[in-house]
């Protein structure tokens, strides 16, 4: 039996994401269902769920895009009301100007937050390195591969230095090997910079992989019904972390709650 | 390359055979000059009356460019009028497809009356012909923003005016410049309708005058100065356009 249910090793740290009763509508239709969870600060945790559970919603809430219609989300203590300057969001898509070459795509999240001048200012050469973008600055869109241009939303997002980094499937697009290495990506620069991230995703594998903590959730109405403790040790690595006898365990309970065991 | 110079061979071929045909046809069975001139009489004609010609030409001109300018600037913001103000989308924007159902070419005659024989209502007239198109396809436009990219932009903390000119414009180019290039032609078309109901120059009047005093070979080469100044005017529009290289295609 795995660390199911156990309380989170990083409890001691404070809470950055208090998820408090959310519950939203579409009409008749409820999507989540008194939605309740902690994150704590510096945490990477997961969201799992099938398709249609309202993950994405859930992300959008926490994100300050969407209201519910009740409970609400405090972040850092503070009533979510709309997009908050410390939370950067990545989404599915991966949202560049196709206008605008990859240099200027990476500047534009620093523009709109903080102005023109920081934007200028702001040496974007070693995130352009550790996403494997160097050579392709001047280059536009629709020249790179589908997986260049979810590193370069990243790093749009990244730039900004939120304390909190929600996304939402940002690799669901990809080939396996691309996803790996974006994964480890993340990894390394979650471990660098201490971020609190929330991760949408539908791959139990991915889940398990990076995670502190997955939250398994429920066919619609969204439900949290599980909260499952990742005690696998880090620095984690997509071939020797997999192999481990720990790591199937935690795959196999994981698909046993979503039914698909 | 074999099938490009195959290609031009083919058109050049085609146009070759036109030419014989007008030309071979006309003189095979004497056709009145008045009725129809032969090209070769067109084309001395055309260099005959060049300076008469190009006069003409730069009265028309300016009337297509103003028309077009005014509809471009006026067409913009009321395009953003519409999109942004919902009270204008209800009453401004039915009213205006109502007035695009009028038959512009009867407009014409009251434009007359209203703007005079000289350039206004010649402006008037490539306007009304321009305006419409460039309304519906700037409002297209803007209303083809990417909805994931307006969320991008939410959750960037966006201000209104950021979102305004970062990413609805740029969106909204496009589809602009087609409204554009479907525009230019139509400014020709409303000055030449205009020049035709009441004018003193112009290639449309010079075509009228023509025509009434029999002169049809010079009627055919202020025909062929119009279509070649509304071509050059569209491949202006064209060649701006590529600016907006994001465009789809």
């Amino acid at each position: 039996m795995v660390a199911a249910g156990l309380k989170p090793v990083a409890d001691m740290a404070p809470v950055a994401i208090a998820i408090d009763g959310v519950t939203k509508r579409f009409g008749s239709l409820t999507v989540l269902d008194n939605v309740t969870a902690e994150i704590r600060d510096r945490e990477f945790v997961s969201i799992l769920g099938p398709s249609g559970c309202g993950k994405s919603t859930l992300l959008r809430i926490l994100a300050g895009l969407v209201a519910c219609e009740e409970g609400g989300i405090d972040i850092f203590g503070g009533r979510v009301k709309g997009p908050r300057d410390d939370v950067g969001v990545v989404f599915q898509t991966a949202n560049l100007l196709p206008w605008l070459n990859i240099e200027a795509n990476l500047r534009l999240g620093l523009e709109i937050r903080r102005g023109k001048a920081v934007a200028r200012a702001t040496d974007i050469a070693p995130m352009v390195e550790t996403l494997g973008l160097t050579g392709f600055e001047q280059h536009f869109p629709h020249q790179l591969s589908g997986g260049m241009r979810h590193r370069v939303a990243i790093g749009q997002t990244l730039l900004c230095d939120p304390r909190v980094l929600l996304m939402d499937e940002p690799f669901g697009a990809l080939d396996a090997l691309t996803r790996d290495r974006l994964n480890m990506e993340l990894l390394r620069i979650w471990q660098r910079d201490a971020k609190t991230v929330v991760l949408i995703t539908h791959s139990i594998a991915e889940a398990v992989l990076l995670s502190d903590r997955v939250l398994v959730m429920s066919e619609r109405p969204g439900r949290i019904i599980r909260d499952v403790t990742i005690d696998l040790p880090r620095p984690r690595d997509p071939s020797r972390t997999r192999e481990s006898a720990a790591f199937g365990e935690y795959v196999v309970e994981l698909s046993r709650l979503m039914g698909v065991g | 390359m074999t099938g490009t110079i195959r290609r031009a061979a083919e058109v050049l071929l085609f146009c070759a055979a036109l030419i014989i045909l007008w030309e071979g046809g006309v003189r095979l069975f004497e056709v009145k000059p008045y009725l129809l001139p032969s090209l070769s009489s067109i084309a001395e004609e055309t260099w005959r009356a060049r300076a008469q010609l190009w006069h003409h030409s730069l009265v028309t001109l300016g009337e297509v460019a103003l028309g077009f300018a005014f509809a471009t600037v006026l067409g913009v913001a009321l395009a953003a009028l519409i999109f942004f103000v919902p009270l204008a989308r209800r009453t401004l924007y039915p009213f205006v497809v109502a007035l695009q159902s009028i038959p512009k070419i009867g407009l014409a005659p009251i434009i007359v009356v209203w703007c005079g024989y000289g350039l206004a209502s010649k402006v008037t007239m490539a306007f009304l012909f321009a305006f419409f198109p460039i309304v519906i396809t700037t409002l297209g436009g803007l209303a083809s923003t990417p909805a994931h990219l307006e969320e991008h932009f939410r959750a960037l903390g966006a201000k209104a005016w950021a979102s305004f000119w970062r990413l609805r414009v740029p969106s909204a180019l496009p589809s602009f410049v087609d409204g554009a290039k479907v525009a230019m032609p139509l400014a020709v078309i409303g000055a030449i309708v205009g020049e035709f109901v009441g004018s003193n120059d112009g290639l449309g009047n010079l075509i009228l005058i023509a025509t009434g005093s029999s002169q049809t070979a010079l009627s055919f080469s202020a025909l062929l100065v119009v279509t070649g100044l509304s071509l050059a005017l569209f491949y202006l529009i064209e060649a701006l356009g590529r600016l907006v290289w994001w465009r789809q295609g």
